[in-house]
């Protein structure tokens, strides 16, 4: 496998902003790629560095090895769906879609035979002839997605594309979106704040906060093992124990993260550590039980019909050895 | 449960009256209606019900006295040749300001809504209003020194040693003259200054609403710069252009200032016009020039709603 974009030590200061903060990255040719970070964090503008519309002010960025800062954004094998979708108004869909064959020169018949092809793929056959103003949230998103991939891009870049769907439509998208690059095979960098969706859709993700990339890997490796407190709050909700209280669980003085579906409640006395019931969520499937350790809590999540403490109760916290993971405080 | 007690307060007659308006919405707007409806419709459109009427009228040769009798004779005597002229003369003024116009409002109104940032913005309206607060008449005098023999314009043009230049150009038949001050070229000037504000601001208005993704959209899918222009900007700010040549087209055609204080004594339906009711006394004549620039507006308005020019104002 080859590196598709490479970040290397690549900053863009604005004025007195750091947007993007010296950030060393690898995406590789053919995987599905997700940016997390909470919005402002410099994510958007990585995906900005990598099609050309924004440079950085120190650093490099190559695009299949090669160095991409004197080539323009309508030269590069990249195409962006942008958050905002950026139909053009006052073209049909089928003009739309089009585009980029029309800048190249490609005659008429031909564009928009190509064009039908990528509706359909989207599953907007028939909608051609309609102006964007006419289609829903849903339908623009599909068209602007057909109209990116009209020039074939070997990296496709998405910039929260998913941010304005409602909740049923968002997860129907997600799996036609994995489902759409692995039949294409090309490189997708897809920007997210929403972790559900860098979870679930990626094969690999960065974390991104404050202009530098916190930590790199598979889901089930950031999942598993938050490097940091940071990633431990963003990705999902796991508990983060201060050295105080790891070291009275399991000996070890040094923060560390703690999921809390693999922490199991008991009688008092029974656990590495005993606790007051603080509050209980019901989630339908589970209840999310905080316990309270003193100045700490730890949440754990139990099956609904196990529950039975009541709240303001005494527990007990149980957890197996290799649960707990060591972790970096920032 | 505890029954509140819904209190009225004691109600004066201003609230009596708002409490009225509250329940009869009508009421309010057809009271802040009414004023302006009267206005426009006695004043504005019966006068020009009045002028459209007299254009059917004739005038008695003999006595100079108006024949109240529905003819269409008057409208046959705009169809003579020096009459027509003076139609053909103005509408043909009104495309070349209007063109020239649009073309010198489009870089300027670019700039101010692409690049300017909010202090630049600010001298940009400073700029472009400016003139417009000052008086017509100041401005178009000032402007007949300008270009007069002993103007500035003169004067530099032989500094620069272009005096051939000009004078080629001045000796050009129709619109060429003794000086600038006294050609058609010197009239094109003036009422493009006027004019160029109410170009500008349309076509800045109708650019700053083109979002900034769509011009990255169009590099983004290989368009080059040249190609963005042509089929993103272009198409997307011509409602502006055509909004603003509404008001260059309609008041290049209804002046008759600019043309009677600079240009030649060649004239433009505004001075038929006043000339016509004024001195001649000839009502209907002067009433069927008067339509003709509201019948070609009709026309273009008509065309500029079609290209959706109403949106942009």
């Amino acid at each position: 496998m080859s590196v598709a974009v490479k970040f290397d030590t690549v900053s863009r200061r604005f004025d007195t902003e750091v947007a993007v903060d010296g950030i060393d990255l690898d995406i590789q040719e053919g995987e599905f790629f997700a940016m997390l970070g909470p919005s402002g964090s410099g994510k958007t503008t990585c995906l900005r560095l990598i099609s050309g519309i924004d440079r950085p002010t120190s650093g490099h960025i190559e695009i299949f090895g090669v160095r991409s800062e004197n080539i323009p954004p309508n030269r590069r094998p990249i195409n962006t769906v942008f958050q905002d979708y950026a139909l053009f108004p006052h073209l049909k869909v089928l003009d739309n879609v089009a585009y980029g064959l029309l800048v190249r020169g490609v005659a008429k018949p031909e564009r928009h035979r190509e064009a039908e092809n990528l509706l359909e793929m989207v599953k907007l056959q028939g909608f051609g002839q309609r102006m964007p103003a006419q289609l829903s949230g849903g339908q623009r998103q599909r068209v602007a997605l057909a109209r990116a991939l009209i020039n074939k891009p070997r990296v496709l870049l998405l910039d929260e594309p998913l941010g304005a769907l409602d909740l049923k439509l968002r997860e129907q998208m997600q799996e036609e979106l994995k489902t759409l690059q692995q039949s294409l095979g090309i490189t997708f960098v897809f920007v997210t704040h929403d972790q559900g969706e860098a979870l679930s859709m990626s094969d690999r993700f960065a974390i991104i906060n404050e202009g530098k990339v916190v930590q790199v890997g598979s889901p089930q490796e950031i999942y598993q093992s938050p490097r940091t407190r940071f990633v431990a709050h963003f990705v999902g909700s796991s508990n983060v124990l201060s050295p105080a209280l790891s070291s009275r669980c399991n000996g070890v003085e040094n923060w560390t993260s703690l999921r809390p579906e693999v922490v199991v409640l008991g009688d008092p006395g029974q656990g590495r550590i005993d606790g007051k019931v603080k509050s209980i969520r019901y989630l339908g499937a589970s209840n999310y039980v905080s316990v309270e350790l003193g100045e700490e809590t730890i949440g754990a999540l139990v099956n609904a019909n196990e529950m039975t403490a009541p709240v303001g109760s005494a527990v007990s916290l149980n957890w197996t050895a290799d649960a707990q993971h060591l972790m970096d405080e920032e | 449960m505890n029954s509140t007690t819904l209190t009225v307060r004691h109600s004066s007659p201003g609230s009596r009256l708002t409490d009225l308006f509250w329940k009869k919405p009508g009421l309010l707007i057809f009271c802040l209606l009414l004023p302006p409806l009267l206005w426009l419709g006695i004043i504005y459109i019966g006068s020009l019900f009045t002028l459209l009427l007299h254009s059917f009228f004739s005038i008695d040769e003999f006595s100079g006295l108006i024949r109240y009798e529905f003819t269409l004779k008057t409208y046959a005597e705009l169809l003579s040749p020096a009459n027509f002229d003076v139609i053909l003369r103005t509408i043909l003024m009104a495309c070349a300001v209007t063109l020239a116009a649009a073309l010198i409002a489009f870089p300027i109104a670019y700039y101010a809504a692409r690049y300017a940032n909010q202090k630049m913005k600010a001298l940009f309206y400073l700029g472009v209003m400016l003139p417009l607060w000052s008086s017509y008449l100041v401005k178009i005098y000032a402007w007949k020194l300008i270009l007069a023999k002993q103007g500035i314009v003169n004067w530099v043009v032989e500094g620069t040693g272009a005096t051939f230049l000009l004078n080629s150009v001045l000796s050009l038949p129709v619109i060429g003259g003794n000086s600038l001050a006294v050609s058609y070229i010197g009239t094109f000037i003036v009422l493009l200054y006027v004019w160029l504000p109410f170009m500008i601001l349309p076509v800045q208005a109708s650019l700053e609403r083109i979002p900034e993704s769509l011009l990255e959209a169009s590099g983004d899918l290989g368009a080059a710069p040249k190609q963005t222009f042509r089929l993103v900007i272009l198409p997307l700010a011509l409602p502006g252009v055509i909004a603003g040549s509404i008001f260059t087209f309609s008041l290049t055609m209804g002046d008759f200032i600019v043309p009677q204080i600079i240009g030649s004594s060649r004239r433009f339906i505004g001075q038929a016009v006043y000339a016509h009711q004024g001195t001649a006394g000839n009502i209907p004549l002067a009433a069927a020039f008067a339509v003709v620039p509201i019948v070609v507006m009709i026309i273009y308005l008509y065309f500029a709603k079609k290209r959706g020019a109403f949106d942009a104002l």
